[in-house]
Parts: C-alpha cells; structure tokens; sequence
C-alpha cells in the first residue's frame, strides 16, 4: 500500500482536529498536541486503482506564542492549510504558513480548507478568496460539524500528491 | 567551435566568394595529396595570392589554435583550464555510470597506502571526525556490556543460585558472568519498526506472536514526532541529521532505536536485554542500508521496491525466557530419592566392607606365621597375599571372626616355615607325642619342655631340637624326667618271663605250651598298644636255647629251629612277622647251669625279650 505523509497546518483554533476527529483512524488522544505539538491519524483511502494511506500529521496551531515545527513538515507529500472563516486572521496566518512551507520543504501539493462554513457569518468575504485563487490557491469549503467537503478534501490531495 | 566556421557570424556568403573558396580548398587538398597535384596542376607554388586568402580566411581559427597549442604548451594553463571542467566531468561520469570508480579505485587506493607511509598522522587527522565519535561510542556499548555483566555478577555472587551458576559455568566453560546474564537477562523484543527517516513512513514492522500491536503506521509516525521533538526541545545547536534517541524506558518496557542515513529501528523490548541486542539491531540495520541504499534514497511511500523487509527484521524478534520452575512430581522426586537411597546403600556397603577388610588384614598381620606382603583391591575384589607357615592359624578362621565377605576376596599364601616362638612351639606340640606328664610352654623367646616322659620320648625330644635351623628359639629339656609307663613295664616283664619249653632233641613244642603261646601273644598285642600310645613301638627278640646234651653244632640249630617254630605259631596267633625276631643260642645262654633233669629241661625253651623301638 502507498504512504503519503500530509500534514495539517492553521492557526490556532481553525478547527483541524475536528477535521480529523470524526473522518480518520486515530489511536492517540489530543492531549499530544499541547505537549509534543502534533498528533498522528490516518486516513486510508482509494484513489483509481491504488490504495493510499494518508498518515496524518496534525500539528499544533499556530499563534502569536508558537510557530509550527518545522522538523515535523519533513518528508511531507502535501498537506491541508485550514482557515476559520469566521476568523479573518486565520487567513493570513495561513498565508505565513505556507510561505514558510514552501521555503523549508519547497512546492509541494497542498489544499487550503475554508473551514467552518455551516457558521453564517463569515469574516472572510469572496473577494479575498478569489484572491487566494487567483494566485493558484486550490481552495475547499469544509466543516466539521456538517462533514462537508472533508472527504473530498483528503480525495482530492490524495489524487494531487500521487500525480 | 562556432568562431571556426565560416559560414557563422555577420558576413553572408555570396556565390563568387563560395566560388573562391571552392578554389582555395581544392589546392589545399592538392597541398595535402600529392597524388591530386599530379593530376591537376598546382597553382600553389606560384600563386603568392593563396597565402594573403588564407590569412584573410583563416585568421580567427588560426588565432584559436594558436592559443590551444599555448595552453597545451604551458603546463600551468593546461592544469587550470583542466581543473575548471574536471569536477564537472566527474560528476557527469560518476551520475552516468560506474566505471569512473572502478578506474579511479586502484590509483586511489596507490595513493592512501603512499600517504599513509608517508604521515600517517594525515589520515588520521582526516578520519579522527569519524572514527574518534564511533570508537567513544563502541568503548562505551563494551563498557555498558561489562558492567551490567558485571552487577549481575555481583548480585548473585554469594548466593546459592550464585553458586549453582559457578558451576554451570565451570562445566559449560563460559564466564562467570556470561552465565548470571543468561539467567537474569529476561527479555523480550514485541515489535520492530523499520521506519523511514525523513517522512517518519513506517516501512515494516514485525511483531511477536502475541504482543499487543496497535496502528504501526500511526507508532512510527509518533515516534519519529517524538524523536523530532525531543532534538528540536534539547538538542537544537548540535543536533545532526543522523542523531536519534538512543532509548527509552517506562516501567517494564524499553525502546531501543539505531538511526540509519535513510531509515532507523525502533525495537520495543520489554525486559531487560543484553546490550548484544544492540549489535543485532545495528547490523541488521546496516545491511538495510547497504543493500538497499538506492530504494531508501528514492522512497517516496511506495514500499514495494525495498523487497521483503519482514524477512530482514525478524532474526531482531530476539527472545530470552526464564527458565521455567518445573513443579516436581512424585516420580520426579521419588526417583533420585531411591537412586540416592541406593548409592547411600551402596557406599555404607563398601564402607563396612573395606572396614572389616582392613580389620581381617590387621588381624592377619599380628598372626605369628602368617606374614602379609601385599592388599590391593581391582575388579571389585580384595587380592591378599603372603607367607604363611603350615601350623599359623587358617585365615578363613580370621576372615570368618572379621565376618568379612569370602566371595569379594582373593587370597594367595606360599608356604614358609617361620622361627617365631609361638610357632616352633606348635611345631614340637605337633611333633612330640602328647603325654600327660609333659608340659611345653613358652616364656619369651624360650620354650620349656617338662615333666616325667619315657626315655624314648625324650630322646625324641632331642632330636626335634636339635633339628631346629639356627636363629630358632631356644628350647629348654632341663626340666625333663625319665619315666617308664607302669603298664608298659608289667607287660614287659610279663612276656619276657613266659617260658615255652620242648622235649628233648624236639622243635616243637610240648604238649600243653599253647596256653604259654597264647599269653606271648596276647600281651605282645596290648605292649603294642602301649608302646604306640607312648609314642614308641616294640619288637619281640624269640629267642631258642637247648640242653647241654648232644653236640653244640646240633643244640645251635635245634635252638633257632626252636625259635622259627615259636615264631610261626605267635604269626599264627595274630602276631606281625615284622615284629619278631629269631635268634638261636643252642647251649651258650643256658636259663640254669647244671646237668640235673630238671636243669636240663629248663634248658629247652624258648624265651621272647621285649626290644624299644623309636618310631
């Protein structure tokens, strides 16, 4: 079975472990998050023919304290930049992270989360995510609680880390 | 290469100078070929305006390959102009293919063997950055190996589980300490992770039977967030690429990990385990990498081309159980109980039999006579041996008081004759008749012989003694008597007083002699018995006589006649031939002078005298 590593980044409090929580196999509790910064789930799936296990490397938000660690981006495939769209910060967060992705570990294929969006007040209006796709964002809608987009959205970065 | 050819660059070539230049290198090929010279005439010689066309057209290349032969010319340049494309051309060989190294390999081996001869200290200055770390940290495994054998040792050093491994180890002829570990290293390795370094992908993972496994994939990613956690958090400054946390212990678990360039394995031991686990796990680890170093270089999550892993990792599911404590069953128990209670039997068998052996041997040795020159004991058997004189007591007398076994000993005895006192007195007991008046005894080294005794018996005595070899005891006769028998005497006397009478010019005798006859014969039968008794025998001397009358020629021959008749009618009577002897006197022994009837008659006998005879 192919592995891919995939990590998933955000500010802090975006709502990736809800994510991961109710979507993939996981034996670890969250409290590795707060302590070691990150927390390993799976995500089996099939894309065509071939069967992928998407190891999921989900690493602690960041915040005006803590950056993300780098070392745990290493040996990434892809990964999952999730914004709050009810936070229109997270969004530049977002934007610093995968600067800084791309500097650390170069290009790699990732998708950015729109998450939350069973909230009716976005603060993060069309324009700037038009923005965000004009400058070759793949962007997706999710939300935890509805499940929608969340399966799509690993899919989808399955398919772009194994073309 | 483009300033050299003559079609580059801004000029454009029009058919006349083509033309030309057509010419121009026609007579070039004649310059070069003879042969075409010959053919076509040259215009070479005498055309001045070839060498003005071709410096007009070969100028530039001309330059160039005047500059090329400079630089070929000057060793210097040659080198630089070398050394800028050389580390390109090497790279571009080494990427293409392997000969570069096979070709290099030799030269530089030539030229470590050179430097080293030269300074070795160069090469060692080189390495130190490699080698110092590897050594400091094989010094240090050994050492960790030494001392946990070490602690081990002493823990159990004066115990009774310490003692029974001391001798394990004596009899298996391994250490000491060897021996503590392999009975208190208990471990178990329950799962083995190959994981790839950089992604923290897991590769393969092998488990034991029955150990708990949860997600693999999900532990080996924890587990290199961990190590990156745990270098970023302490070890950020010095941390490299190949550094990894060596291990990991909580409660009864431990995790052991060797990092690779490209891969490292994690081992979740629970127990304690020998610090050779580590050898395993790193050779092991090693031949991944040198089997498969390209796969591992160009993993990108796809494990099929690293082959069958499983396979490598499983000789690492190392194992080491106590020995379990067997319950002893009854049997299990009973048996050598009865095996010891039999050996017990056997050596208290062999014990009381050697003790009453050597009982028997030291009754033997104080046996006057009997002289023991050898004890051994092979085949299961004693084998005694000596000298022992005829009258010393019989050893199976002593063998029976010592209650010895007969069957277990073997006895072989040369006769001799010895000079003890105790035994030369049982010697002349055996050689002298017993007599009731005689007494032998032994004082020291002196023998006494005592008492009335006949004449005879001390004559015999005599004889014994002086028969003994020299350096015999001395034998005391002083205290001897001579006595005759009493009954030996009245027979005697009886007989030798019977008359058997004949009438005159007769042999035979006169009616009315048998009952003479008789008497001769039986008292001659109990003197017999006597004598013997006494030790001494007798013989009977017949003797015939005759009267005075007639001549003395005829009177010798009628008295030995006489004396034959006497003699055959006491055969008759019983009496032994052996026993009589016959002597005639005819007329020289008369019984009683005179010429008287009565004188006469008396004459005409026959009388038996009683002769000693020692036996």
């Amino acid at each position: 079975m192919m592995q891919k590593k995939i990590c998933l980044l955000g500010a802090f409090g975006v709502g990736k472990t809800s994510l991961t929580r109710r979507f993939v196999d996981s034996i670890f509790s969250d409290a590795y998050l707060t302590t070691v910064g990150v927390k390993i789930d799976k995500k089996q799936l099939d894309v065509g023919p071939v069967a992928v296990s998407l190891v999921i490397w989900d690493i602690a938000g960041e915040d005006e304290v803590s950056a993300v660690r780098t070392s745990y981006l290493r040996g990434a495939a892809g990964y999952l930049l999730v914004i709050d769209v009810t936070r229109g910060q997270t969004l530049e967060v977002a934007r610093s992270i995968q600067a800084r992705v791309a500097s650390e570990i170069g290009n790699i294929p990732f998708l950015c989360l729109l998450n939350k969006t069973d909230v009716p007040d976005w603060d993060i209006g069309a324009a700037r995510i038009d923005a965000l796709r004009e400058e070759g964002w793949n962007v997706l809608r999710t939300s935890a609680k509805t499940g929608e987009g969340v399966e799509q959205a690993f899919v989808e970065l399955a398919q772009r880390v194994l073309a | 290469m483009t300033a050299l050819s003559p079609f580059d660059g801004s000029e454009v070539a029009d058919p006349d100078r083509n033309q030309r230049l057509a010419d121009l290198l026609l007579e070039v090929a004649r310059t070069l070929d003879p042969g075409v010279a010959t053919v076509l005439p040259s215009r070479l010689a005498e055309d001045p305006r070839l060498d003005a066309v071709r410096g007009v057209l070969l100028q530039k290349q001309l330059d160039v390959l005047a500059r090329l032969q400079h630089t070929f010319d000057d060793p210097e340049k040659l080198a630089a102009a070398i050394s800028e494309i050389l580390p390109h051309a090497l790279a571009l060989s080494g990427a293409r293919d392997e000969r570069l190294g096979l070709v290099l390999a030799p030269t530089m081996e030539r030229a470590t063997e050179a430097s080293i001869r030269k300074d070795p200290n160069t090469l060692v200055n080189i390495l130190y950055p490699v080698m110092g770390p590897a050594i400091r940290k094989s010094i240090s495994e050994r050492l960790e190996d030494t001392l946990q054998g070490l602690n081990q040792a002493l823990r159990f050093a004066f115990s009774w589980r310490g003692l029974r491994w001391r001798f394990e180890a004596l009899r298996s002829g391994t250490s000491f300490g060897d021996v503590v570990l392999k009975h208190t290293l208990v471990f178990r390795v329950e799962h083995v992770f190959l994981i790839h370094r950089k992604a923290g992908l897991l590769l393969e993972h092998v488990a034991a039977p029955d150990a708990a496994a949860r997600d693999p994939q999900l532990v080996s990613g924890m587990l290199t967030a961990i190590q990156d956690f745990v270098r970023d958090s302490f070890d950020e400054a010095g941390s490299t690429s190949a550094s990894a946390i060596d291990s990991l212990r909580l409660g009864d678990l431990l995790l052991w990990c060797e990092a690779g360039p490209q891969a490292y394995l994690a081992a979740v031991i629970r127990g304690n385990p020998p610090e050779s686990l580590r050898v395993t796990l790193r050779d092991t680890l090693a031949d991944i990498h040198r089997e498969l170093h390209g796969a591992l270089a160009d993993y990108n999550g796809d494990s099929t081309p690293l082959g069958d892993l499983a396979t490598r990792l499983e000789p690492c599911l190392k194992k080491q159980v106590q020995a379990p404590v067997r319950k002893l069953t009854p049997i299990m128990w009973a048996f050598p109980l009865v095996l010891l209670a039999a050996v017990a039997y056997w050596w208290l068998g062999q014990y009381f039999e050697n003790t009453r052996v050597a009982a028997y041997v030291d009754s033997l040795r104080q046996e006057p006579g009997i002289v023991v020159t050898g004890v051994e004991r092979s085949g299961g058997a004693w084998h005694i041996s000596g000298l022992r004189d005829p009258l010393a007591v019989r050893p199976a007398d002593l063998l029976r008081r010592a209650k010895a076994d007969p069957e277990h000993i073997d006895e072989r005895w040369e006769p001799y004759v010895a000079l003890n006192p105790t035994i030369v007195l049982r010697r002349l007991q055996a050689s002298l008749p017993p007599l009731p008046g005689a007494t032998l005894t032994r004082t020291g080294d002196t023998i006494r012989i005592q008492g009335g005794v006949p004449p005879d018996w001390i004559e015999k005595a005599r004889a014994l003694v002086r028969a003994l070899p020299a350096g015999a005891p001395s034998v005391d006769l002083s205290g001897l008597t001579d006595v005759e028998d009493p009954e030996y005497v009245r027979l005697r006397e009886s007989i030798q007083q019977v008359r058997v009478y004949f009438d005159s010019g007769a042999p035979d005798p006169s009616s009315g002699q048998e009952v003479a006859l008789d008497q001769i014969a039986k008292e001659t039968r109990e003197i017999l018995e006597v004598a013997r008794r006494l030790g001494f025998s007798v013989r009977l001397a017949i003797v015939g006589h005759a009267d005075s009358r007639g001549k003395q020629t005829t009177n010798l021959g009628l008295s030995i006649a006489r004396a034959e008749v006497v003699r055959s009618l006491l055969r008759k009577r019983g009496v032994e031939p052996y026993l009589l002897s016959v002597r005639g006197t005819g007329t020289l022994e008369p019984l009683k002078e005179g010429e008287a009837p009565d004188d006469l008659s008396l004459n005409r006998c026959v009388t038996v005298t009683v002769v000693n005879v020692s036996e």
